[in-house]
């Protein structure tokens, strides 16, 4: 068994040893409705953690995408608004539905192309980097809404995609999409050359070049297929809302970049894997739901999500010295 | 002894004129910076001027306002340069600084003298500083991680000490603040600056000095410039790490309370993005982040552009473009040390 | 202490340092005389880095003692030698670029007040000690704007004012050029005169004769001579105690060696080589042979891409040296230098190491064919004979040896027609070391070339049909292999003794 697959075991039994906990012990939560909700109520960090846990095994950060949720979200309203507005706020550039999210997720791929460029040609650490474009990103969004929301004069079919409800069921499809990552990003990881090469380039950077990968173009890829995942994640929500709000997803990154080291991703890359981050995901959704359960106040989820970083990080790294003794 | 007269004193070779020029750069453009932002922002039109008196930029009492609502991160750069220069980070100052804006409006509103009050807040701060400094210097937590959980943490816990349904501890209830509360962060005692602007510059001549004239400042230096050349020379780098994050801590707690007195409110969002305010200014003040490099006074005057540049902001532009100024201001700040970082290896 | 009679500054007596299998240091005695500089010479794998770390305190003898100024000395970390008056000069400098020359060195020695630094008398010494080794440095200036070899005398005169009695310096002069090596030496005479002892361990034999007062020998470990310079009769002398009679001639010429050019470099020039040519042929396997810094490294680099130089390299008639992933791509391969931090992904398993440079091969449209990955990996370790129960095994579990092999794998899956081996068999033992001479051999009858780049003697005359000898940074005699090859007089090109007399 290798380390990687020891500790997705060691996230995937602690996720399933708290979900048991909770069961018992927090009123109303061993119901089916509360199982399927700690995913689908997750989809989106879910989706977002897909990117940040590539980029985390190639040896980056991405902060950026809460940023991105949002410029992507107001870019598809403002793009999609009709022209003919009473005020500025529903006044927009009046595209069809397709074209303003195909050119709402340009925007989004800009800040991920400005994110490979500083970090990959520029060698600023990616920390800084994506702290700034995260800004970047959320501040272009707010000048677009004028710091609040856009949410009016929008075409009916705006609010199609991120409502639809899939398989006669009340799953929607953003849940859907989010599963379908899920599974495209565990074969990429584990089957493809892609997936390689993001191990190789985080594990050993001297070693990748001299083995003839061209690690620069490599992260570059990683940055934008982030950015598009958060830019798509972006347009579902302003779908499902019908609006473009500048302050969607604030901490967003902050939760993807939890779930990742939840589930045992490295920050110093080469390790690391998409269902130890889908676990790590479990953990913190069970964490929080038990608590709300529980009426502790939200402001709660803070505290908890320092604890549960900080017992994983130290339990993780235990494990594996136990394991290597 | 013929060998002896082959030595001549020559330059070392890698004292260019490239070296010169990187040096220049990173020793003094900050000041040319601050010269040019002043003079565009008080040419600058400024009809939209609802904050501040109409006209002159330059306006005395325009400057007063600025130096006033600066106070706190003109408090939190020195700290935050020396521990950059050593190589690490501090992800948790703004959080850290709204635990302590809470904390200290909770023990002025139930009626702890100032003084008492100021100085628990200060050991909070150090205690902040020591979690920080235990993670990351102790336990060996990659200094991003340590300190975005303690990121978290202190928000939790500033969250929570805030009762439900309100959003921060303000006058009201029956309760009210004394009145030292707001002066302290308000009212002038100096050429009509309040005493929160002159903590902030006691701390940074504190600094400065520590910086020039001890061995906390130049082991600083070392660690991050070469920490395996300060470890042979017995240089204990975690005592200096750890009390680097201690010093953050305090300046954090500091600036917790000016913001909070300037606010006459404890609210526990107040330091929220101050970590990106203060990597930004130290930035911009020529720190590399790779350690070694950085002065406290040229991020002090970095905090003072910012803010310059934030507030005159204001004055031309509506609010909401304040948060795609400051991201590209530190993508600038960034690349503009990165470029004179080469310039100094390339020569 | 000049009327007196020099006493010894530092002996070793019956000093050994066992590892597993091997005994790399053999019983050694010797001692050296206070303000003296004494050179230790000795091939490649002699012993001489393993007994400097035990002087220096990173290793702990197996046995036997070593005594500083007449009492017992026991360092277990470099700050225990640093206090028995011991200190050392690495080829890696321990300089604060950020800080200035005086704040240098001063490090860790500052006097303070409540944590102030205060003016002393420390400041003066270390000043007038840096003004009386090299006066040309400024003690103002930042130690960034110095030169390599500037920062390595604000090395030394940390060292000398720390109150070393005794400053070990490992190949000081590798980096640096001649008029800077003049310069070190003058530094080195006045520290002598300063009754500091310098243990000086250099390859450079003109070196050794420049300056130094007595030299030890080692030889596989043990002890050869301890004399004092004036004693020993010339080079010979020492290449002969070097070498003794026991350079292993198992070269045996090889038929399938071809006329035909694979690889043609012209002219490669860069800070260190100077106007480097030569050519490869088919089925060839060529040895670079020279000494640490010699430019091995750096012609291998250059040849796979990974560093840029001036001059022409032409590869099967194309133009190749642009990069590793070109070099890959038109058929060249290279093992490097450190296999941990620039060959191996040691946290991956030999499966997912193996591919690395020839991922088409076990691939159809960018989706890994499992079970090929999987028999291809189980090829390869067969086939280089690596020892691991599992192909799943993290190549970090691996011994030195094995790694290596999953390196060389690696670079064979890549169908390299010109494998490029930077000390191919650094850190391996004996056992692992035949197999690799093994497999080179099989390789090169198969029609694939090999560039063996080494620093042992040994190992080039053992394998190579025709070798380079090297000398700070240039092809000084191109020597074809064969059994009347003189090592003494191969030895005596790459210590620096001219080209003449080999063949």
């Amino acid at each position: 068994m290798s380390d990687e697959t020891f500790i997705t075991l060691l996230v995937a039994s602690v996720a399933v040893g708290l979900f048991v906990v909770a069961s018992v012990s927090v009123p109303n939560f061993f119901q089916p409705l509360t199982m399927l909700n700690l995913v689908t109520n997750n989809w989106a960090v879910i989706s977002l953690g897909v990117g940040v846990t590539f980029l985390l095994v190639s040896g980056n950060f991405d902060l950026s995408v809460g940023g991105v949720v949002a410029l992507s979200g107001v870019l598809a309203v403002w793009f999609a608004q009709s022209p003919d507005g009473a005020n500025p706020l529903s006044t927009g550039l009046g595209f069809p539905t397709w074209l303003a999210i195909v050119c709402a997720l340009g925007g989004a791929l800009a800040i991920g192309g400005l994110n490979a460029f500083f970090v990959v040609r520029l060698s600023v650490p990616s920390i800084i980097v994506t702290l700034g474009t995260m800004m970047v990103a959320r501040g272009i969004a707010q000048v677009i809404t004028q710091g609040s929301q856009r949410n009016t004069n929008l075409p009916d079919d705006f609010g199609m995609l991120g409502n639809l409800t899939m398989f006669g069921t009340s799953v929607k499809l953003p849940v859907v999409l989010m599963v379908i990552l899920v599974v495209v990003a565990v074969f990429i990881e584990k089957k493809t050359v892609f997936g390689r090469l993001t191990y190789w380039a985080g594990e050993n950077a001297v070693a990748a070049r001299l083995s003839g990968i061209d690690t620069a173009k490599h992260v570059t890829y990683l940055y934008l297929f982030s950015a598009a995942i958060a830019g798509t994640v972006g347009i579902l929500l302003a779908s499902e809302f019908k609006s473009g709000f500048s302050n969607r997803g604030t901490l967003m990154e902050f939760d993807a970049l939890v779930i990742a080291l939840l589930g045992g991703v490295a920050i110093a890359g080469g390790f690391g894997s998409v269902v130890g981050m889908f676990f790590g995901a479990l953990i913190l959704a069970v964490v929080t739901s038990a608590a709300t359960g529980m009426i502790l106040s939200p402001d709660w989820q803070f505290i908890l999500k320092a604890i549960a970083v900080f017992l994983a990080i130290t339990t993780q790294t235990w494990a594996l010295a136990w394991r290597h003794r | 002894m013929t060998v002896m007269s082959h030595i001549s004193v020559q330059h070392p070779a890698s004292t260019t004129r490239g070296d010169h020029v990187a040096r220049f750069l990173r020793n003094y453009y900050i000041y040319f910076v601050l010269v040019a932002v002043v003079v565009v922002l008080s040419v600058a039109n400024l009809d939209r001027f609802d904050l501040f008196e109409r006209g002159n930029f330059l306006n005395p009492s325009n400057i007063i306002n600025i130096l006033r609502v600066s106070a706190p991160l003109l408090t939190l750069a020195g700290a935050f340069t020396l521990l950059m220069v050593s190589g690490y980070i501090d992800l948790s100052v703004g959080s850290a600084m709204s635990l302590s804006a809470v904390v200290y409006a909770l023990l002025a509103i139930n009626g702890v003298p100032f003084l008492a009050a100021f100085g628990i807040t200060i050991l909070v701060g150090v205690g902040l500083g020591a979690i920080n400094g235990f993670l990351v210097a102790r336990l060996k937590i990659t200094p991003v991680i340590a300190t975005l959980i303690t990121l978290s943490l202190y928000k939790g816990v500033a969250l929570l000490l805030v009762q439900d349904g309100v959003s921060a501890i303000k006058s009201g209830g029956g309760l009210s603040m004394p009145g030292w509360f707001n002066s302290y962060g308000r009212e002038g005692v100096l050429v009509g600056l309040p005493m929160a602007f002159w903590v902030a510059v006691l701390v940074t001549i504190v600094l400065v000095i520590a910086q020039d004239r001890t061995l906390l400042g130049k082991y600083a230096a070392a660690t991050g410039g070469n920490p395996t050349a300060a470890k042979l020379s017995g240089i204990n780098t975690t005592r200096i790490v750890f009390l680097l994050y201690v010093i953050v801590g305090v300046s954090a707690a500091l600036a917790g309370i000016a913001r909070s007195s300037f606010m006459s409110l404890g609210d526990p969002l107040s330091g929220d993005g101050m970590e990106l305010s203060a990597i930004l200014v130290v930035l911009l003040g020529g720190t590399a982040f790779s350690g070694g490099e950085g002065r406290v006074l040229r991020s002090f005057v970095g905090a003072l552009i910012i803010m310059a540049l934030t507030v005159g902001m204001l004055t031309l532009v509506p609010a909401y473009y304040q948060t795609l100024v400051l991201g590209s201001a530190l993508l600038a700040a960034a690349a503009s040390n990165h470029l004179i970082s080469r310039k100094e290896k390339a020569s | 202490m000049t009327g007196q009679q020099p006493s010894p500054v530092l002996a070793v007596d019956g000093l050994t340092k066992d590892y597993p299998g091997v005994r790399a240091v053999d019983n050694v005695s010797f001692s050296v005389e206070q303000s003296t500089v004494h050179c230790l010479v000795g091939e490649n794998g002699a012993g001489k880095s393993t007994l400097v770390k035990m002087l220096t305190g990173a290793l702990r003898p197996t046995s036997g003692s070593m005594r500083v100024g007449g009492s017992p000395y026991e360092p277990s970390n470099p700050s225990d030698a640093r206090a028995g008056g011991i200190a050392t000069l690495f080829q890696e400098l321990h300089v604060v670029d950020e800080l200035t020359v005086q704040e240098n060195l001063t490090l860790g020695m500052e006097r303070s007040r409540f944590g102030f630094l205060v003016k002393s008398d420390l400041d003066d010494r270390v000043v007038r000690t840096l003004a009386a080794i090299e006066p040309s440095i400024d003690p103002s200036a930042r130690v960034s704007t110095l030169s390599v070899a500037q920062k390595q005398i604000v090395e030394i005169a940390r060292a000398a004012s720390s109150g070393a009695s005794v400053i070990i310096m490992d190949e000081p002069t590798a980096a640096l050029s001649e008029r800077e090596v003049e310069r070190l030496f003058a530094v080195i005479r006045r520290l002598r005169e300063a009754d500091v002892t310098v243990i000086y361990i250099s390859h450079k034999l003109d070196e050794i004769f420049k300056l130094g007062d007595a030299v030890t020998v080692l030889r596989d470990g043990k002890h050869i001579a301890t004399k004092k310079l004036s004693e020993v009769a010339g080079r010979a002398e020492l290449i002969e105690m070097m070498i003794g009679r026991s350079v292993l001639q198992t070269y045996a010429p090889r038929s399938t060696v071809t006329d035909e050019t694979v690889l043609a470099a012209e002219g490669l020039t860069s800070e260190l080589l100077k106007d480097v040519s030569f050519h490869i042929n088919r089925g060839e396997i060529v040895g670079f042979y020279g000494l640490v810094g010699a430019g091995k490294t750096e012609i291998a680099r250059a040849l796979f891409g990974a560093d840029r130089v001036s001059g022409s390299i032409r590869f099967k008639g194309q133009s190749v040296g642009r990069s590793p992933k070109g070099a890959i791509a038109s058929g060249i391969a290279l093992v490097p230098e450190e296999r941990r931090t620039q060959g191996l992904f040691t946290s991956l398993s030999i499966r997912r190491n193996i591919s690395v440079m020839n991922t088409r091969r076990l691939s159809s449209g960018g989706v890994f064919r499992s079970s090929d990955e999987r028999a291809a990996a189980v090829e390869y370790v067969q086939k280089l004979s690596i020892a691991t129960d599992s192909i799943e095994k993290y190549a970090e579990k691996l011994s030195g040896g094995n790694q290596q092999k999953v390196v060389l794998a690696k670079c064979l899956f890549a169908d390299a027609d010109l494998l490029l081996l930077d000390e191919p068999t650094r850190g391996v033992d004996v056992g692992a070391k035949t197999e690799i001479y093994d497999i080179i051999r099989q390789l090169a009858d198969a029609g694939t070339s090999v560039a063996v780049f080494s620093s042992e003697l040994e190992e080039v005359l053992g394998i190579c049909d025709r070798i380079f000898l090297l000398f700070s940074g240039s092809v000084q005699a191109e020597v074809t292999n064969g059994p009347d090859v003189d090592p003494a007089s191969i030895l005596n090109v790459v210590t620096g003794g001219g080209a003449h007399a080999v063949q």
